[in-house]
């Protein structure tokens, strides 16, 4: 396409000529000789050039002094007789790409109007270049925005397992760590861990996947999964390898919970229909006793029918208790209350099993802060426990349970519980507290002594044991006084 | 005479609810807590029909079928088994019946009769 030319020329006969030459020249040439057809021309179209006598009025020039600003891509050549030159100069400057002398020469002319070409394309060049500019910087601004708010750890490692970068997500939980090594900021190793994704990416360049748990700047331990993925240079060489890893804890620990709950279940089904159908046994005895009149059926049946019904419940409150998980509630109460009520709750089951309670509880134990509901049931549990391995000895004829409660040290409350019954093995005192151990078979759910060491460690207590097989049991729970400060969630995560 | 059932449960309580089902309907009744204790009542009284827990302590309740099937006195002894464990039909291939707890009295003595008369 041929550029347009306008040209400004108030001389006719030098217009005229000069326009067949540019003609021949492949120009296409529009020639404006007064002040009114220049305006009417700059405003009607757009000029690859602006050619001649910038001077022939004030109006004229002034609206080529401004041209650039208009269309910037358009090119201005001055022609102007030699006493003319220097104020042409003075009032374009570099407006102007050429400034030629009157008469014009060819060859200057033709240098002048290549030079005007070559700097519009120049120009549109540099137009281009500041477009993509632009968008690059658009583009780079996103992709940061993205690297930042991901929900992801991203950090970017070179050959050494070096952090090169990280988004911010990592930054607010691993720190600001650029230069360390991965190993030593996830996992505070001091080596490479033995299976690492990063390296087998730098080998093969494919994406790799692994599950880790790591360990954030706050002593917080996170399961991740972690993917793998190189970057390379311009010639398709691994540079660098990213790292993504997507917090899973959550997932993880519901999961964790949810297996043992199955497992919970399914170990305790064999239990549950034990009893169900003993208590099938105890209402056939009370429906057939009814009906014989047999007063000795009716009354242990009845007694069977409570104590299974006694039995299921507790079953059934203890998986209540696993399934649900609540903050402590704690309250400020009397340890005599606590033991009244604990003593009220095992005084039956002692009696029904011929277990005699010595009891030794001094006035004045002062107050104790604790969730009730919760620690109870974990003594109680205790207490439980040792009518139970009385009533599971055959080999001796009197039984006993020994409670004591004291304070220990300052602000310190010790509870003793020791029985004379059967005596616990060395793998049933290793295993006593792990979710599902029981040694009762059937009977027993593996819950209750887990769920009672749970609470007494979430107390900020602890428990100590001495057994021997044969011998009974003694079971010391201390706890403090006080709620301690870290209390924990009430929430039972099981350990793998 | 009054046909005679042994029955061995770890759960003294399903004795318990076993042995009133049965002498109600006219058996002769004998138990067991576990299997040891299961094979020498067996001996010592030579029963008409055993009801057998698989899952006991001490012994597992295949294991004195075992026994059991090992002694040509006991051998021929029809076997129930009474189990909460699921899936039992196939730990004693050769139990007249398997019947999962909690079991429907009126199945199981049916079963009884049939076996027994």
């Amino acid at each position: 396409m041929a550029d347009h030319i306008l040209l400004i020329d108030d001389d006719k006969e030098h217009a005229g000529a000069l326009k067949t030459y540019l003609n021949r020249l492949q120009y296409d040439v529009t020639i404006a000789a007064t002040s009114k057809e220049v305006l009417f021309h700059l405003g009607d179209s757009l000029w690859d050039i602006v050619l001649g006598n910038l001077l022939i009025n004030e109006e004229t020039a002034s609206s080529i002094a401004s041209i650039n600003k208009q269309n910037p891509m358009t090119q201005v050549i001055a022609f102007a007789l030699p006493n003319q030159l220097d104020t042409v100069m003075d009032r374009f400057d570099l407006t102007v790409t050429c400034y030629l002398e009157l008469p014009l020469n060819s060859k200057m002319l033709e240098f002048a109007l290549n030079k005007a070409k070559k700097q519009s394309l120049q120009i549109q060049k540099i137009n281009r270049y500041s477009e993509r500019l632009a968008d690059l910087h658009d583009a780079q601004n996103l992709f940061n925005q993205l690297f930042d708010v991901v929900p992801c750890y991203i950090s970017v490692q070179n050959k050494d397992l070096r952090i090169t970068a990280t988004n911010k997500r990592f930054k607010d939980h691993f720190g600001n760590v650029i230069g360390g090594h991965c190993f030593e900021i996830y996992k505070h190793r001091t080596s490479q861990c033995e299976k690492c994704p990063v390296v087998e990416t730098f080998n093969d360049g494919h994406v790799h996947s692994t599950e880790e748990i790591v360990t954030s700047k706050s002593g917080k331990q996170y399961n991740v999964l972690t993917h793998t993925a190189p970057i390379r240079n311009e010639k398709g060489e691994i540079t660098q390898v990213m790292e993504m890893s997507t917090n899973i804890t959550q997932i993880r620990h519901l999961q964790d919970h949810l297996t043992s709950l199955g497992l919970m279940i399914g170990s305790m089904s064999h239990g549950v229909k034990g009893m169900l159908t003993a208590l099938d046994g105890g209402i056939y005895q009370l429906e057939t006793g009814l009906n014989n009149k047999d007063e000795n059926r009716v009354s242990k049946a009845f007694d069977q029918v409570k104590t299974m019904t006694d039995k299921i419940k507790k079953m059934v409150l203890e998986i209540l208790h696993y399934a649900k998980s609540r903050e402590l509630q704690y309250i400020t109460m009397d340890v005599s209350t606590l033991a009244n009520n604990l003593i009220t709750n095992i005084n039956p089951m002692a009696k029904n099993n011929n277990v005699l309670l010595d009891i030794s509880i001094p006035d004045s134990l002062g107050k104790i802060e604790i969730d009730p509901t919760w620690m109870e049931a974990a003594l109680v549990n205790f207490l439980e426990n040792a009518v139970d391995a009385c009533a599971f000895d055959r080999k001796k004829n009197k039984h006993r349970v020994t409670f004591k409660i004291w304070e220990d040290q300052k602000d310190t409350i010790c509870f003793s519980i020791q029985d004379n019954g059967i005596g616990m093995d060395q793998e049933t005192r290793e295993k006593m507290f792990t979710l599902f151990f029981t040694s009762k078979g059937s009977q027993g759910t593996g819950l209750g002594l887990f769920i009672a060491h749970r609470v007494v460690e979430q107390h900020g207590g602890n428990v100590k044991v001495e057994s021997e097989q044969g011998k009974g049991a003694k079971f010391n729970i201390c706890l403090p006084r006080q709620k301690p400060n870290n209390s924990k969630p009430n929430g039972f995560p099981v350990a793998k | 005479m009054k046909k005679r059932i042994l029955i061995i449960d770890d759960d003294p309580n399903i004795i318990d609810y076993l042995e009133a089902l049965f002498t109600d309907n006219g058996y002769g009744t004998s138990s067991a807590g576990d299997a040891k204790e299961g094979l020498k009542k067996a001996k010592e009284k030579i029963p008409d029909l055993v009801t057998l827990d698989i899952e006991m302590p001490g012994e597992w309740g295949p294991r004195f079928y075992r026994h059991m099937s090992q002694d040509p006195e006991l051998k021929n002894i029809p076997v129930i088994v009474i189990s909460g464990l699921s899936g039992n039909s196939y730990a004693i291939t050769k139990a007249v019946a398997s019947i999962k707890k909690p079991f429907d009295r009126e199945e199981l003595l049916g079963i009884v009769k049939d076996t027994i008369g």
